[in-house]
């Protein structure tokens, strides 16, 4: 028993001298972003800047990364605007932007379509960026954020801030998550959702663009139908130029339900 | 009795049809669960209503609310689990080895060893699979929608589990209960193939169970966008986490489960009421902390590549682990992993009073502590705190200037990866105590010994100095891969060549039992930290998904989706420790009660409880 | 165990010689491999390359 004691005794007190070290460091408590709503109507220049800044220290999460320690470029350490031109000239940059404005909403929504020299994921040689696409789970940022990110990036060194503040149509959150795409429930919404009928004669269309599909289902099979919307161009009819589109959104589900509606189209109602 | 050694080839034959059926068995369990998932693929038109479903999204509205945290309590309930799971899992993988020493050796005392080990991990069995069920349960109960989301991505792959334990019960019991009638010859051949079954079956369990895990943080097989499960069975187990998890809690399970029995053999050491008892469990004890070290030694590297993947998956989540509001859980690790490494090497330093040989090395003892504390040191400094303006001004900088790069990894590495290297060699100067070398080479050997120490330890600190501060990130990250190999280079070195240099060496004689109490202080001391750490470190994984459910594809609405400061955190961790001490108690009195005998009651109505081995 | 004489010191002395040698060129064949196994490689003089 006296054993038991001195044993339990040393235990909890081990124990404790742990649970003490968890009370001496600092408290911090981290909320999950909420959603707040921004009155478009109200919003200055100067409040819209001041809003980018909050979200750069906060939800954004862009000081995790872009600060002192080497693993983003410090961004509140230079002029952003000058680097923004800086690398839009440099012979590497692969991207469409032509202002600092493009150049900076293109690095936070395709972060890899251009990598600051030594900052790429390791073994890529700077082809590849580890940022996260900022519009995308877990980030999340609305077109709102984005541009009150861009402007306080703008205004923070003293240049001019181009984003133009949003209107009262354009939305009213400052990030809450984008509503997850409907998902359709039958096959002529899908095919509504995806404008088959723009191109094809199908349902009550009568468009010529595209091959008529009121009879696909007796010209061709299962899998060729489903090819020819997931990849056209190696199943597309010779007469017509490969002119369709690619439907990467498209759920698995929504290509069952198609392809299986259009497997039964075999001409006889018309 | 009939001697097998007639018979050598046609034992060893079995024994590797048998280890080749464990193997098929696995296999095809799981490749069966594979197998009608992938032809119910793609090419089908006919597809179950249920891969169209995006991930729930319920509202705080929607969660169940029974008046207690549901997130405190699941919380609870799932560390008890897993606390018992790594018990139940690990014990019987160094059982097995123990056996196979004892049988190699005919050393009757290895294989009682496991024998006594195996009883304790029969009767933490039971509570294991009590903790399942309650988590289980409060799991549906309080979480219904992220349970309905997961039953969807996992379908029958969970009754597979559940199948597995009908399996894993069984072979438990056989390889416990007849352990006695299969205890020689062939036999003991059988014997030992249900021991390999039993561990094939326990590691199938954990590897499945981890799946869950890795997919609530980084999933795969489901659609990006809206979470529709779209891939098959393998696609939703195999994320990029699974192995580094599986790894790594392999691992920590053996260090975990050698640590708790060895806190056992130390009570009953202090316990014991004559030499031979004594004796007994000091061996006991030993072997104990030498699974758990070796155990442990490994497991920096393999929590290393779990970190390294949740960076490579995510890097906002790695960074949010070790540089935002998670990374003081990690100056707590170095607290606790100190505690366990201080541990470990007092009890072998200890220890080698048990040898006269000892008295050669004990002037090493103090600069392997002097490395000890020093490296705790900085591993424990953090880069920056939370600085009052004035601080800041005095200070100069966020950063103090010379504790401020001790802050940050490369430090860091070369503290753990020194502190490594150092138990090594106390483990190293431990097992040449009770010996003297007589190879003619061993001028060389121990040349060459102490050149890899000392050429090692030079290559951590500069790779940690000059790759860490003076070139940029990506050198600097690399680096740590070379530190970890000098290390390895380290480990691996000193065992090949101890093998070789211990052939034919005299052996001094050792005195089991003559060792100080105070020494067995120090294998209690170890599974404590070890709990209080997995606890730690099992809410630092949770911790990181944030406020998801499922990271990127369903998030967390419920009233407990914050991150909780470190005192709730410190509170939950001692309370699971707590409670699963007083579980251990209650099994290690269970375990002994199992072997007492009460006599029966004299004429004189003198009742007389009587211990001995039933 | 070594002999005390001068031969013996001088032996021992070139065994630690030989055998210190023998580990800095393993060591730098570890570093040299590990980092250009990773995509970083290094000059002789184990800077980096990039």
């Amino acid at each position: 028993m006296n054993v038991l004691v001195k044993v339990l005794s040393f235990s909890v007190a081990l124990i404790l001298i742990f649970t003490g070290v968890a009370y001496v460091l600092p408290q911090m408590e981290g909320a999950a972003p909420e959603e707040t709503v921004v009155d478009v109507g109200e919003l200055t220049i100067e409040s819209f800047v001041a809003m980018g800044e909050e979200l750069y220290q906060g939800k954004g999460n862009c000081a995790l990364c872009h600060n002192d320690l080497g693993r983003a470029p410090d961004l509140l350490a230079f002029d952003v605007t000058r680097a923004s031109r800086e690398r839009m000239a440099d012979p590497r940059y692969q991207g469409a932007a032509s202002d600092v404005e493009g150049y900076l909403r293109e690095s936070m929504l395709q972060p890899s379509m251009y990598v600051v020299e030594g900052f790429g994921t390791k073994g890529s040689g700077d082809a590849e960026s580890p940022m996260p696409a900022v519009d995308k789970p877990p980030i999340q940022l609305s077109e709102l954020a984005i541009g009150a990110i861009i402007a306080y990036l703008q205004d923070k060194d003293g240049n001019p801030v181009t984003v133009a503040l949003p209107d009262a149509a354009a939305g009213n959150d400052d990030g809450a998550a984008p509503a997850l795409p409907a998902l359709v429930q039958s096959a002529e919404a899908a095919m509504a959702k995806y404008g088959c009928a723009a191109c094809h004669a199908i349902l009550q269309s009568a468009a010529t663009l595209g091959p008529g599909l009121n009879d696909i289902g007796s010209r061709q099979s299962i899998e060729q139908i489903r090819d020819s919307i997931v990849n056209p161009a190696a199943v597309i009819d010779e007469d017509y130029l490969v002119m369709m589109p690619e439907f990467p959104n498209m759920t698995l589900g929504e290509l069952k339900m198609i392809v299986g509606f259009l497997a039964k189209q075999s001409g006889d109602q018309s | 009795m009939r001697s097998d050694s007639r018979y050598p080839s046609q034992r060893a034959g079995r024994f590797l049809l048998l280890a080749l059926m464990v193997l098929v068995i696995d296999l095809s369990l799981a490749q069966a669960t594979a197998a009608e998932q992938l032809t119910a693929g793609a090419e089908n038109v006919e597809v179950a209503a249920a891969s169209l479903l995006p991930a729930p999204n319920p509202q705080r509205a929607d969660y169940p609310n029974i008046g207690v945290s549901s997130r405190n309590l699941v919380w609870i309930i799932a560390q008890m689990h897993l606390f018992f799971g790594a018990l139940v899992l690990a014990v019987p993988i160094f059982v097995l080895v123990i056996e196979i020493i004892g049988f190699r050796t005919s050393d009757d005392r290895y294989d009682d060893m496991a024998h006594e080990f195996m009883k304790i991990s029969l009767t933490a069995y039971a509570i294991t699979a009590l903790f399942g069920g309650t988590l289980a349960l409060s799991l549906f109960l309080l979480y219904p929608h992220l349970m309905t989301y997961l039953m969807r991505a996992f379908g029958s792959q969970v009754l597979v589990y559940a199948a597995l334990f009908f399996l894993e019960s069984m072979l438990l019991y056989i390889y416990y209960y007849g352990w006695n009638a299969l205890r020689y010859g062939n036999r003991k051949w059988l014997h030992l193939t249900l021991g390999l079954l039993l561990n094939a079956v326990g590691t199938t369990l954990l590897v499945v169970a981890n799946s869950w895990t890795t997919f609530m943080m980084a999933p795969s097989g489901v659609d990006p966008a809206t979470g529709a499960v779209i891939g098959n069975i393998w696609e939703v187990m195999k994320g990029p986490l699974w192995n580094p998890l599986n790894l790594h809690r392999f691992i920590a399970n053996v260090a975990f489960g050698g640590a708790v029995v060895g806190a056992y053999a130390a009570f009953k050491f202090l316990s014991a009421k004559n030499p031979e008892e004594k004796a007994h469990y000091d061996w006991m004890g030993y072997s104990s902390n030498f699974i758990s070290i070796l155990a442990f030694l490994p497991l920096p590297f393999a929590g290393y590549w779990l970190m390294a993947e949740i960076y490579a998956y995510s890097q906002q989540m790695g960074i949010l682990a070790m540089g935002g509001i998670l990374a003081w859980l990690f100056v707590i690790q170095a607290v606790l992993i100190c505690t366990i490494l201080l541990a470990g090497n007092y009890y072998l330093w200890t220890g080698m009073g048990r040898s006269e040989g000892a008295e050669r090395y004990r002037w090493a003892i103090k600069y392997i502590a002097t490395v000890l504390i020093l490296g705790f040191l900085v591993w424990v400094t953090p880069h920056n705190i939370i600085y009052t303006a004035a601080e800041i001004t005095r200070l100069g900088g966020g950063n103090h200037p010379v504790l401020g790069p001790l802050g940050i990894m490369p430090a860091k590495n070369i503290a753990v990866f020194l502190m490594l290297i150092c138990t090594f060699l106390s483990f190293q100067l431990y097992r040449r105590a009770d010996k003297v070398i007589t190879v003619s080479w061993q001028n060389w050997g121990n040349a060459l010994m102490a050149s890899i120490y000392a050429v090692a330890i030079a290559n951590i600190i500069f790779a940690g100095v000059y790759y860490g501060y003076f070139t940029n990130t990506v050198y600097k990250v690399g680096s740590s891969v070379i530190q970890v190999m000098s290390t390895v280079f380290v480990i691996v070195s000193g065992v090949v060549l101890d093998t070789l240099m211990f052939k034919g060496a005299k052996t001094l004689h050792v005195t089991w039992g003559k060792v100080s109490s105070r020494s067995q202080y120090a294998l209690f001391a170890l599974p404590i930290a070890f709990t209080w750490l997995m606890a730690l470190m099992g809410y630092v994984r949770t911790s990181i998904r944030t406020h998801w459910h499922v990271y990127t594809v369903m998030p967390d609405n419920s009233p407990d989706n914050f991150i909780p400061t470190l005192q709730t955190v410190g509170n939950m961790v001692t309370l699971a420790t707590l409670l699963f001490l007083s579980f251990l108690l209650f099994i290690f009195w269970i375990a002994n009660l199992s072997g007492t005998r009460q006599l029966p009651i004299a004429a004189d109505n003198n009742p007389a409880l009587a211990g001995g081995k039933a | 165990m070594g002999s005390r004489t001068d031969v013996g010191k001088s032996r021992r002395v070139m065994t630690w010689a030989i055998a210190i040698s023998i580990t800095l060129a393993a060591f730098y064949l570890l570093d040299q491999t590990v980092m250009s196994m990773q995509g970083l490689p290094l000059n002789w003089d184990l800077s980096p390359a990039q």
